[in-house]
């Protein structure tokens, strides 16, 4: 499964573009890959391993699939279909979307590379491929304030990639290899040594930094806001998740492990990310502005699970992951139903949207409800299990932060259904109509799951979230 | 013998961390977008001096050859892409200045 999935994007490029297809099969096409993507996880006879194995006596990669990854590529496949179909409502020319598709497709090969990959240069290459195409995807309409974002991304972005890359080679010098197995068992021996000590807090810090957490969210508001309405969801959902949390949760299960020094960074970024996020987030008046800052929040609770250091805590964080990624790619979509309908993404210019877009605004409200941590839907029972893990942890003060800054994330939410969605209709949007079928299709299709994994959490937990972690 | 690979060693542990400095002084400092993406390589060389030393010093320089290569590789693509921003906001304002990407707030 792991090798196929990262060469059959690369080859549907080449594909693709050797002769060069319309952007209608190039659309399909890697709709259709998404749906494979899903399949190859849970049926591996789909074709996935026989063609690793044709693969596999070309090449050979250190890669390896273990429940952790088949968490993250189920979410991204999902992630990706979805913001390929909204990017799709908003393509005007054939050549936009045909650049989209191929862009979607070799982030698709980093990500899976990325969360099947057992060595950290390999890592860095990967984050690479992603950031890359990333760049490319949110200055794809040239517009002002997406070059703008676009470039203050790729420059701390590339800052950070410094950063891991020279705790790359300390880890070479002290190791003599690059495998996650040879560093972990460095630093199991020469735990003290400073020079092990810089590597490790540089590639942490890399890696916050590309997550967005909150002394190093600068460019994330930017990038986020000002991206096309499809690169949003992708980006929100996805990108960030991919390539600075899940390589965070990978490096410290598998590599460093917890100590006191690091539980404790990772216990104050993620509560200062929670709190200011969420505090950000209720003076912003852009739809998409809102939604970028409860991304920082919602990843301070991500980072602040991580902190508990336990195997549960990690749990906790990979279920949080997963279910951001809906929510946040559900409440993408409802930003774009509602520019694409009104032409606007202001705040304060909205107003009882709700009687012209009941679709959009119901599942709006479920997606707010979710990530504020309302029973039942499924944000609940991962907030729930972050609480858990650290007041198990011995960390009761953080777990009470937790619940109190929920009450931030209702209010934000609260404020902005209010002010989008209900009370008087502004006159100027009397003509506005319901989103088109593919946007309203979608933002249901993210709904149903939300309320699905909700209500059948105990079968996600014990199938795929515990024994990634290797609880029970 | 001994001496002298050390003295080696200790030069390229110093020197990667300076460059490293230095390309993040001209990052914050400078007014010019291309100035900025100067700095990245010159941090970028950095590493790549620290990476071949690393390699050298451990006795598997063949082990660190393909990892440079690729690592140069990487480097390109990203260059690529910021070059490709930088001609687009310059056609933009018509100027190289950083006051012109500094107008996002919040």
């Amino acid at each position: 499964m792991t090798i196929s999935l990262i060469f059959v994007p690369i080859i549907l490029v080449i594909l693709l573009n050797i002769p060069r297809l319309s952007g209608k099969t190039a659309y399909y096409a890697v709709l259709a890959f998404f749906i494979w993507q899903i399949l190859s996880v849970f049926f591996p006879f789909t074709g996935s391993q026989q063609l690793a194995g044709l693969i596999g006596k070309v090449f050979t990669l250190n890669v390896y699939a273990d429940g952790m990854s088949k968490i993250m590529i189920i979410s991204a496949a999902i992630v990706g279909f979805v913001s390929l179909i909204t990017s799709k409502a908003f393509s005007k020319y054939d050549s936009r979307l045909f650049s989209l598709s191929n862009l979607m497709l070799l982030s698709f090969a980093g990500i899976n590379g990325l969360v099947f990959t057992k060595d950290i240069f390999t890592m860095y290459v990967f984050i690479e491929v992603i950031a890359a195409a990333s760049y490319i995807l949110i200055s794809l309409d040239k517009k002002d304030g997406a070059l703008e974002g676009g470039f203050k991304y790729l420059i701390i972005s590339s800052i950070a990639t410094v950063m891991m890359l020279f705790s790359i080679s300390l880890f070479f010098l002290t190791a003599g290899s690059t495998g996650f197995a040879e560093i972990s068992t460095a630093i199991r021996d020469f735990g003290g040594n400073p020079v092990i000590l810089a590597a490790v807090m540089l590639f942490i810090t890399g890696l916050l930094i590309k997550g967005g957490v909150i002394p190093f969210h600068s460019w994330l508001s930017g990038a986020y806001a000002e991206a096309p309405a499809g690169v949003s969801v992708f980006l929100g959902g996805i990108i960030t998740k991919t390539v600075g949390i899940f390589a965070l949760i990978r490096i410290l299960y598998l590599v460093t492990g917890f100590n006191e020094n690091i539980k404790m960074v990772l216990l104050i970024t993620g509560a200062l990310s929670i709190v200011i996020g969420a505090i950000m987030a209720v003076t912003q008046k852009d739809f998409k502005r809102v939604l970028a800052y409860s991304s920082i929040s919602q990843v301070g609770y991500i980072v602040l699970a991580l902190g508990a250091g336990t195997a549960f805590g990690v749990a906790a964080a990979l279920f949080h992951v997963f279910n951001h990624a809906i929510f946040k790619s559900l409440l993408f979509v409802n930003s774009a139903a509602v520019e694409k309908q009104t032409g606007s993404l202001d705040v304060d210019s909205f107003g009882g949207l709700g009687y012209k877009m009941p679709v959009t605004s119901g599942t709006s409200a479920i997606a707010f409800l979710s990530a504020a941590g309302i029973p039942p839907f499924a944000g609940f029972w991962s907030k729930l299990l972050i609480i858990l893990a650290l007041w198990s942890a011995g960390y009761q003060g953080f777990a009470v932060l937790a619940v109190v800054a929920s009450l931030f994330t209702m209010a934000y939410f609260l404020t902005l259904q209010k002010k989008v969605f209900f009370g008087e209709l502004n006159p100027k949007l009397e003509n506005v109509r319901e989103a088109p079928l593919s946007l309203t299709a979608c933002a249901i299709f993210l709904c149903a799951l939300t309320i699905g994994v909700g209500l059948i959490f105990p079968y996600i937990l014990n199938v795929f979230i515990f024994p990634a972690v290797g609880i029970m | 013998m001994i001496g002298d690979t050390l003295f080696l060693f200790k030069l390229y542990l110093i020197t990667a961390p300076i460059l490293f400095v230095v390309g993040i002084y001209a990052i914050i400092t400078t007014r010019n977008i291309i100035a900025m993406i100067i700095g990245i390589e010159v941090m970028m060389k950095g590493v790549t001096v620290l990476l071949a030393a690393a390699g050298y010093f451990n006795g598997k320089p063949q082990v660190v050859e393909p990892l440079i290569i690729t690592m140069i590789v990487v480097e390109v693509v990203i260059l690529m892409i910021s070059a490709g921003y930088i001609i687009n906001i310059v056609k933009k304002h018509d100027s190289l200045d950083v006051a012109n990407i500094n107008k996002l707030k919040g």
